[in-house]
C-alpha cells in the first residue's frame, strides 16, 4: 500500500517535470505557425528554420565557448584558492572565504547590473568577454566551495609524503592534490558549465552583437510567435541531456574502475 | 618549508581569486552603490530613488510581491520536493536509483528562457492542460492559468522542485541507515523517527536548498516576465524596467541595493545552517 | 617554478584567451552597426543589401527611445552607424548631438507619404535629420468573429463592462497613455502633468477590464489564440503578419481617433561608415527595401514610401487604400519631457499594480 503510494506521487511529479518539456518537444513539429493544439504535424520546417538563422548559430558557438573558458578559468581559480585556505594558515581566512563566496548570495542581475556600470565608467565595450567576466564572478564561488569542502585531512597527508619525498610545491599540486580531487575538480567544472550555458541576463546586459545563445532566443522570442522557439529549446534540451549522459557515463566508469 | 615561504605560497594561490572577486564583484557594487545617490537627471547627492522606494506604493509593493511569491515557491517546493526526494532514496530499489535521479532532473537541461515559454503554452487558454480538462468534461469554462501569478509560481515550482530533489536526496543519502534501525528499536513508529530523527538531521541540507531557492527566485526576470503577464511587478521587472525603459541606472541600482538587502537579511536568518565546511 | 609564477601564468592565459575570442568577436570596421527595432533584424530584409555591398550588417534591437539613448550612453562614439527611432524622438538625439544631416537630395523624399514625412521633429534648424520609413497606429486590435466590429468604433468601450476580461493591453506606456488621452478628449501633443490624474482614471478601468498587460509577442499570441479578443494599443503591426493564420483579427480607427506610430531612421555623427551607413538608408528607402521593411517577420507596418514594391494582397492586408482617411483621425505619440516622461512611466508602473 505504502509503496502503491509513493509509486503514484513519483509518477505525479515525473508528470509535473516532464510535462512542459513534452509540449515542447510535440509542438516543435508543428506544420503551422502556432505552437498550440491542435497539433497538425510532424513537421521538420522549424528545425530547418532554426539552423538556417545565422545568429542562432553563432549564438551557440559563443554559448560553448563561454561556458568552457570561463568555466575552466573558474575552476583553476576555485581550486587554487581552496587549496591555499584548506593548507596554510592565513590570518583572516575565514573572513575571506567568505568573501569569495559572496557572490553565491546576490542575484545575477545584480551582479550584472555592477558590472554594466563599472565597465560602463572604465569605457569597456560590451562583448562576450564582459558577459565572460560576470560567468566567472558566479561560478568562482560554487568551485571554490565544492573543492574546498573536498579538502579532506587525508588528501595533506599524502600531500606531506610527497613533498618529504622531495618533490616541489607545484608538482605536489599537480600530481598529487589535482588528481585525488578530480572528481570535485570535475563537478565544480560540468556545474559551472551548466550556469554559463544557460545564464541569460549578466548575457543580456552585458553583449551587444555576439552574444550568447540564451540572449538570442530571447530575442527570438520577442521577436514573433512561432515553433522555432520550440526546436531551438527541443535541440538545445537534446545536445544537454547527451552531455549529461556522457558525465554519467565517465561518472560511472570512474567509480567502477 | 619555512613558515615564510608557506605562507608566500599560501597568499600566492589564493590571491588570483581574491583579486577577481574583489575587481569584478566587490568593485561594481561599489560602483551601484555610489551611481544610487546621484538620481539621472538631479543636481548632485540626494537618496531620492531610495526614498521612492518607501513612499511611492507601487515600488513597494513590486518587493511585498517579490517576498510573497518567492515564500510560496520555497515552501511548495520543499513540501513537493521531499518526499520525492525519500522515495528516491528509500523506495526505489538501489540498482534503479541513478537512473531515476538522472530522469527526476533531465528537463533541467532545457534551455532556461525555453522553460518558461513551455510553460506559457502548456496553461494557455487554448493549451494542453485547458483543452484536455475541457474535453475531459471536467470544466465549461477554460481557466484563466497564464499571466497569472499562479502561473510565476508553477514555473518557479518547477524548476526548484528539481534543485531541491537533488540537494535533499544527497542529504538523505548521507544519513546512516543506523538511526531509523536505532530509533526503530527503541520502539519508534516510522512517524516518530522521521519527525524526532531524520526531519532535524536533514534540516541543514533542506535550509541550504531552500535559503538558494529564495535567493535564485526573487533576483530571477525571466519567469515572472514571460508567464506573469505584467499583472503585477516584482522587483526583478522593476529593476529590468528602471533600465530598460528610461536607462536609469541609478533607480535600478537603488532598488538592487534595496533587493541585496533583504536577500542578506535572510541569509541571516538561516547562517547556521549555511557554513561551508570541510569534509 | 614557484606556484605564484604559475598561478600568474594560468591566469595570463585564461585572459589572454578571453581576449582573443573577445575581439574577435569585436565588430570590424567594414561592418554596419544598426541600432534598430526587431523588424530590421528579418534576414530577408538584411541579406540582399549585405550581398550586394559585400558587408556585415550588426544588429542590435531596442524597445522604446528610452532604452535606445540608453544603450548609446553605454557605448562609445563610433559604436554605432544607423539608429531606427521613433519620428517624434529624432529632436532627442539631435539635442544630445548624435546624429549627422542627411542629404535630401540622395533620398526619395518625393516618395514619400506627405503625412507621415513628420517635418517638425524630423527636420531641426532647417536641416533634415531623420527620414520616416514606416508607419501605424496604435489603436484598437480585435477578433471580428468575437467582438463587434461596431463596437471597435469608440474608445468608450475599453473602459466599459461589456469585454471585462476579453482585454489586453499592449505593454508600452506613451501610445495608451496616447490613447487614453483620447478618449477623454485630450490631445496627445498638448498632455500636461495636471492631465495625468484623470488619465489615470482611464487606465485603472482599463486595467480592471484586462487580462493581462503584454509585451509584442504575447499579444499577438493572446489575440491569436483567442485568450483575448480586444488588444489596447494594438494595430495592423499585430493582427497584418498574422492575417493569414487568422483571417478574423482586425483593427478600428474609432472616432476619437487613433495614435499614429512613425520610425524613422537617423545616421550617427561619430559614425566611421558614413558612405555606406548612408546606402544602407537608401535601400531601406528603395521600392524593394520598403516592400520588404512593411512585410518584416517580426511586425508588419505601412511603408512611408507610396512606391514600395508590395503586392495587391500586401496591400489589402495593411489596408493601404484606406490610408487617408486614417491619417485624418491619427495623432502622434507623446512626446513629453524627461519630467514628465519619468510620471508618465510610474503611471503606468501604478497601473500594472493596481488590484
Amino acid at each position: 500500500m505504502r509503496t502503491m503510494i509513493a509509486s503514484v506521487y513519483a509518477m505525479a511529479l515525473y508528470g509535473f517535470i516532464f510535462l512542459p518539456v513534452a509540449m515542447l518537444v510535440l509542438f516543435s513539429f508543428q506544420g503551422t505557425l502556432f505552437p498550440i493544439p491542435p497539433f497538425n504535424g510532424p513537421s521538420l520546417r522549424w528545425y530547418e528554420a532554426v539552423l538556417n538563422d545565422a545568429r542562432l548559430t553563432s549564438g551557440l558557438m559563443n554559448s560553448i565557448l563561454v561556458a568552457v573558458t570561463t568555466s575552466a578559468l573558474a575552476t583553476v581559480l576555485g581550486f587554487l584558492s581552496a587549496w591555499g585556505f584548506a593548507r596554510f594558515h592565513l590570518p583572516g581566512s575565514a573572513l575571506l572565504r567568505g568573501l569569495i563566496t559572496l557572490p553565491l548570495t546576490v542575484s545575477y542581475l545584480i551582479i550584472g547590473m555592477g558590472l554594466l556600470i563599472l565597465f560602463n565608467w572604465l569605457g569597456l565595450p560590451k562583448s562576450l568577454i564582459a558577459a565572460g567576466i560576470g560567468h566567472v564572478v558566479i561560478n568562482l564561488p560554487l568551485c571554490f566551495a565544492i573543492i574546498y569542502s573536498q579538502m579532506g585531512d587525508h588528501q595533506a597527508n599524502v600531500e606531506r609524503a610527497a613533498r618529504d619525498l622531495g618533490a616541489s610545491e607545484i608538482k605536489v599540486l599537480l600530481l598529487i592534490t589535482a588528481p585525488m580531487l578530480w572528481p570535485a575538480l570535475f563537478a565544480s567544472f560540468f556545474l559551472s558549465m551548466t550556469f554559463s550555458w544557460d545564464e541569460f541576463v549578466i548575457a543580456f546586459l552585458l553583449t551587444r552583437f555576439d552574444t550568447t545563445l540564451p540572449v538570442e532566443i530571447w530575442n527570438l522570442l520577442r521577436a514573433g510567435l512561432n515553433p522555432k522557439t520550440n526546436a531551438v529549446g527541443a535541440l538545445v534540451f537534446g545536445v544537454s541531456v547527451m552531455l549529461a549522459i556522457i558525465f554519467e557515463l565517465v561518472a560511472l566508469r570512474r567509480r567502477n574502475s | 618549508m619555512t613558515p615564510g615561504t608557506a605562507s608566500r605560497i599560501g597568499w600566492a594561490s589564493v590571491t588570483p581569486a581574491l583579486l577577481w572577486t574583489l575587481a569584478f564583484f566587490a568593485l561594481p557594487f561599489l560602483a551601484m552603490a555610489i551611481v544610487s545617490v546621484y538620481p539621472k537627471g538631479g543636481a548632485g547627492f540626494s537618496l531620492a530613488n531610495y526614498g521612492q522606494f518607501f513612499t511611492n506604493p507601487s515600488y513597494w509593493r513590486a518587493m511585498t510581491n517579490s517576498i510573497e511569491v518567492t515564500a510560496i515557491v520555497t515552501v511548495i517546493s520543499v513540501l513537493l520536493a521531499y518526499p520525492f526526494a525519500w522515495i528516491l532514496a528509500f523506495v526505489v530499489p538501489r540498482r534503479w536509483q541513478r537512473l531515476a535521479l538522472m530522469l527526476a532532473v533531465l528537463p533541467f537541461w532545457t534551455s532556461y528562457v525555453v522553460r518558461s515559454y513551455a510553460w506559457l503554452l502548456v496553461l494557455a487558454e487554448k493549451g494542453v492542460i485547458n483543452t484536455s480538462l475541457l474535453e475531459l468534461g471536467a470544466i465549461t469554462e477554460p481557466l484563466q492559468l497564464a499571466n497569472t501569478r499562479t502561473a510565476t509560481v508553477i514555473g518557479f515550482v518547477h524548476f526548484f522542485v528539481m534543485l531541491l530533489t537533488l540537494t535533499i536526496y544527497a542529504n538523505l543519502k548521507q544519513l546512516s541507515p543506523n538511526y531509523r534501525k536505532a530509533a526503530a528499536d527503541l520502539g519508534a513508529t516510522p512517524l516518530q523517527s522521521f519527525a524526532h530523527v531524520i526531519l532535524p538531521l536533514t534540516l541543514p541540507g533542506i535550509m541550504v536548498g531552500a535559503f538558494l531557492t529564495f535567493v535564485l527566485a526573487i533576483g530571477d526576470y525571466i519567469t515572472p516576465q514571460i508567464l506573469g503577464g505584467n499583472n503585477e511587478l516584482l522587483m526583478p521587472q522593476l529593476i529590468m524596467m528602471q533600465i530598460g525603459r528610461r536607462g536609469d541606472f541609478s533607480s535600478a541600482s537603488a532598488l538592487s541595493i534595496i533587493l541585496m538587502v533583504v536577500v542578506t537579511l535572510a541569509y541571516f536568518a538561516c547562517a547556521r545552517w549555511l557554513r561551508i565546511e570541510r569534509a | 617554478m614557484t606556484l605564484h609564477s604559475l598561478a600568474c601564468r594560468l591566469a595570463g592565459a585564461s585572459i589572454a584567451a578571453l581576449t582573443a575570442f573577445g575581439l574577435a568577436g569585436q565588430a570590424s570596421a567594414a561592418d554596419l552597426n544598426a541600432l534598430v527595432w526587431c523588424d530590421h533584424a528579418d534576414p530577408n530584409l538584411l541579406k540582399p543589401f549585405e550581398d550586394a555591398n559585400g558587408i556585415k550588417v550588426n544588429v542590435k534591437e531596442f524597445e522604446g527611445t528610452g532604452a535606445g539613448l540608453a544603450i548609446i550612453e553605454q557605448s562609445q562614439p563610433g559604436d554605432w552607424d544607423v539608429m531606427v527611432i521613433d519620428s517624434i524622438d529624432v529632436p532627442r538625439g539631435v539635442e544630445r548631438g548624435l546624429f549627422e544631416p542627411l542629404p535630401e537630395d540622395q533620398l526619395p523624399m518625393a516618395d514619400l507619404f506627405p503625412e507621415v514625412k513628420m517635418d517638425a521633429s524630423t527636420v531641426v534648424d532647417g536641416k533634415r535629420y531623420g527620414i520616416t520609413e514606416k508607419f501605424g497606429y496604435n489603436t484598437i486590435g480585435f477578433n471580428k468573429s468575437k467582438a463587434d466590429p461596431q463596437d471597435m468604433q469608440s474608445l468608450a468601450v475599453l473602459t466599459g463592462d461589456k469585454y471585462k476580461g476579453r482585454i489586453a493591453i499592449y505593454d508600452y506606456y506613451l501610445p495608451v497613455i496616447g490613447m487614453a488621452a483620447m478618449a477623454i478628449g485630450k490631445k496627445t501633443t498638448e498632455l500636461t502633468e495636471a492631465d495625468l490624474p484623470a488619465i489615470k482614471e482611464v487606465l485603472t478601468k482599463m486595467k480592471a477590464n484586462a487580462k493581462a498587460v503584454t509585451d509584442v509577442v504575447a499579444s499577438q499570441t493572446a489575440l491569436a489564440t483567442g485568450e483575448v479578443d480586444v488588444l489596447v494599443g494594438g494595430g495592423e503591426w499585430v493582427t497584418a503578419g498574422i492575417a493569414k493564420e487568422n483571417p478574423d483579427l482586425d483593427f478600428s480607427i474609432p472616432k476619437e481617433g487613433a495614435v499614429l506610430w512613425s520610425q524613422s531612421l537617423a545616421m550617427f555623427k561619430d559614425s566611421k561608415n558614413k558612405d555606406m551607413a548612408l546606402k544602407f538608408i537608401q535601400y531601406i528607402m528603395s521600392p524593394e527595401g520598403q516592400a520588404r521593411l512593411a512585410t518584416s517577420s517580426c511586425y508588419w507596418g505601412m511603408p512611408a514610401s507610396s512606391k514600395a514594391a508590395l503586392n495587391d494582397e500586401q496591400k489589402a492586408i495593411l489596408r493601404f487604400a484606406e490610408q487617408p482617411e486614417f491619417l485624418k483621425r491619427a495623432q502622434p505619440y507623446p512626446a513629453p519631457s524627461e519630467d514628465l516622461d519619468k510620471k508618465m512611466q510610474d503611471l503606468w508602473t501604478e497601473m500594472i499594480q493596481a488590484q
